[in-house]
């Protein structure tokens, strides 16, 4: 007994599978199309041919009071294909309007706006404000993330070159010490006999390698030991304020020295007796 | 009109022939265009004695837009952008939703001398369906609107005189069935602002595009931005470089039924692939349920296929059991 009852349940069950595959081809906009026409549907063509020809139009009547232009769409438009479907109506709509234009010109009317006509627009002009508005942020963003793309490529190559010249300078450097290191060897080997001609030339000017880059600047205390350059650095303007007033790196000693002002100053003793 | 084409008739009759009857004694009487003869005009009243059949035709639509109570907000705006699209078009009060809605708005379509009406009705805050009617004698179309963007959404770009006429363009395949040349007059009627409407502009400067694709009316609708110098002519080589410019709005018509009378009558046809959204929403819960019903049949089966298949009773359970 409780077999065939889930017997029954089975069948109503692949039952609703069934719908279930069925409507997996149908999404909101009404795909009902595939699904199979029902065939009870009711189509009385006669009844409706008649009362077309009650309600038209005259068949002789104007075509300036109709407007209407038929349009063939040639083969079958893929409804959820966006971009075609839309591009079949825009076509539409455009040879449909070349069309009447042509027959408006022919018929010597006067059609079209002129440029100084002003009237009421369906949109109004702060609804056409807002449009433009979007257009133009639309725009500007594009162009922040353009020129934000940009200027990291440039970022990423502006590093391939400083790579590129630190590996220049380090090369350079080993060569010169080299250089060095060969004349020492034979000047050595020549027992320091020879004269200062065969020293190499070292232009000590001109290289980068031996350039003392951590040179001294001028404006820099004596006591800063890093030459001004930890004042360069990326801190915070508080940091480089404090430092400025406590002092940060640099000799100790200078400033605990004692210099002719303060032996000869004599006010921090006690002179009461 | 037929006075006017009495007047102008006139002056060519009096310069043809001098008649030498008796009234020709007496001084016409004097009109814009000359001399008004009488023995002329006698002819041409008579001719618009039996002219008066075959009347020139003048377009006298009037269309009323109303909706249901109860819309929503976005089916409201696509309403007002319809009328805003028709200057031929009166809105009303929204009418309540109900079986006898239909004599209501027969009386409301009298009332107003409409000749035809749009209703737009909603059901359960989500589906439209749109009433396409002609009044008093019918028919009516019901359709199901689905993908619907109101002319507030800023995609939409283009902007046109607001009751300049547009042109109506149809694809081809309005043609091939009844149903669809009835719908297509019908939308002809409705769609077409009348010639010389006091409140129509008398330029051209959109375009609505309906077009049957997979059984469903397409609308949009676009504005023409085209080179000009003149009022009456492109310039040259302007047609091909008009351009489109959407304005909206878009909706998409799926015909349900049409009816023989305005707002009922008898059946005409009916939209053999039409599934009411109801169903589709009850086959999408279904699929959910699915999901357990899934799980319960899972596990009867595997119950069944236990049944079926027993294991052996395994030989060395008790071998441990002694120690």
């Amino acid at each position: 007994m409780v077999a065939v009852a889930n017997e029954e349940a089975l069948a109503y069950d692949e039952d609703i599978m069934d719908d279930v595959e069925e409507s997996d081809s149908e999404d909101d906009s009404g795909e009902e199309a595939q699904a199979k026409p029902s065939d009870k549907a009711i189509y009385n063509k006669e009844a409706i041919l008649e009362k077309l020809e009650d309600i038209a139009w005259p068949k002789n009547v104007d075509w300036m009071h109709k407007l209407t232009i038929e349009h063939d769409q040639g083969e079958k438009i893929d409804v959820n294909d966006d971009l075609a479907r839309e591009l079949a109506f825009y076509t539409q709509a455009l040879d449909g309007t070349r069309q009447a234009f042509e027959k408006l010109q022919s018929m010597k009317v006067r059609f079209l706006r002129p440029t100084d006509y002003y009237a009421e627009m369906v949109k109004t002009d702060a609804h056409m404000h807002k449009i433009k508005g979007r257009l133009l942020s639309e725009k500007k963003r594009i162009e922040e993330a353009e020129e934000r793309r940009k200027a990291r490529e440039s970022r990423k190559k502006a590093k391939e070159v400083q790579a590129e010249k630190k590996k220049e300078r380090a090369k350079q450097k080993k060569e010169q010490i080299e250089s060095v290191k060969k004349w020492r060897k034979q000047r050595q080997q020549g027992g320091f006999t020879k004269g200062n001609d065969d020293v190499p030339d070292l232009n000590f000017e001109g290289e980068e390698g031996f350039k003392q880059s951590k040179k001294k600047r001028p404006g820099v205390s004596p006591g800063d030991r890093s030459g001004g350059l930890a004042k360069r650095g990326k801190e915070g303007k508080n940091r480089r304020a404090r430092d400025s007033k406590f002092g940060h790196g640099g000799r100790k000693g200078l400033k605990k020295q004692n210099t002719a002002e303060t032996t000869n100053d004599f006010r921090s003793f006690n002179q009461g007796g | 009109m037929a006075k006017k084409r009495k007047r102008t008739d006139a002056p060519a009759e009096a310069a043809g022939a001098e008649k030498p009857d008796d009234s020709a004694s007496a001084r016409p009487e004097r009109t814009l265009f000359g001399f008004k003869d009488p023995a002329s005009d006698a002819e041409p009243a008579a001719s618009a004695g039996d002219g008066a059949a075959v009347a020139p035709f003048r377009n006298r639509e009037k269309v009323l837009i109303t909706c249901s109570r109860r819309i929503t907000y976005r089916y409201r705006h696509l309403m007002q952008d319809v009328l805003s699209l028709l200057p031929h078009a009166k809105k009303d009060s929204k009418v309540e939703s109900k079986q006898s809605k239909g004599s209501a708005l027969n009386e409301l379509l009298e009332l107003r001398s409409c000749s035809s009406c749009l209703f737009f009705e909603c059901r359960k805050q989500k589906d439209l369906y749109l009433w396409m009617v002609k009044s008093p004698g019918g028919p009516s179309v019901k359709f199901l609107v689905n993908a619907v963007h109101t002319m507030e959404e800023l995609k939409l770009t283009g902007n046109h005189l607001k009751g300049s006429r547009p042109l109506l363009t149809f694809s081809t395949n309005f043609d091939e069935q009844p149903h669809w040349k009835l719908v297509k007059e019908m939308i002809t009627q409705i769609f077409a602002t009348p010639k010389d409407h006091r409140k129509a502009k008398p330029f051209h400067d959109h375009v609505f595009a309906f077009s049957i694709v997979d059984g469903h009316v397409w609308f949009r609708n676009y504005q023409i931005s085209v080179p000009h110098n003149e009022i009456d002519k492109v310039d040259k080589g302007g047609l091909d470089k008009m351009t489109l410019i959407e304005v909206g709005p878009r909706f998409c018509l799926n015909p349900i039924k049409i009816f023989g009378g305005s707002f009922g009558g008898p059946t005409w046809y009916e939209n053999p692939y039409y599934i009411s959204p109801n169903q589709i929403r009850a086959l999408e819960k279904r699929q959910k349920a699915g999901k357990y019903a899934k799980k319960v049949k899972a596990k009867v089966r595997r119950k069944m296929h236990e049944m079926e298949n027993t294991l052996e009773p395994d030989e060395f359970a008790e071998l441990w059991k002694g120690e």
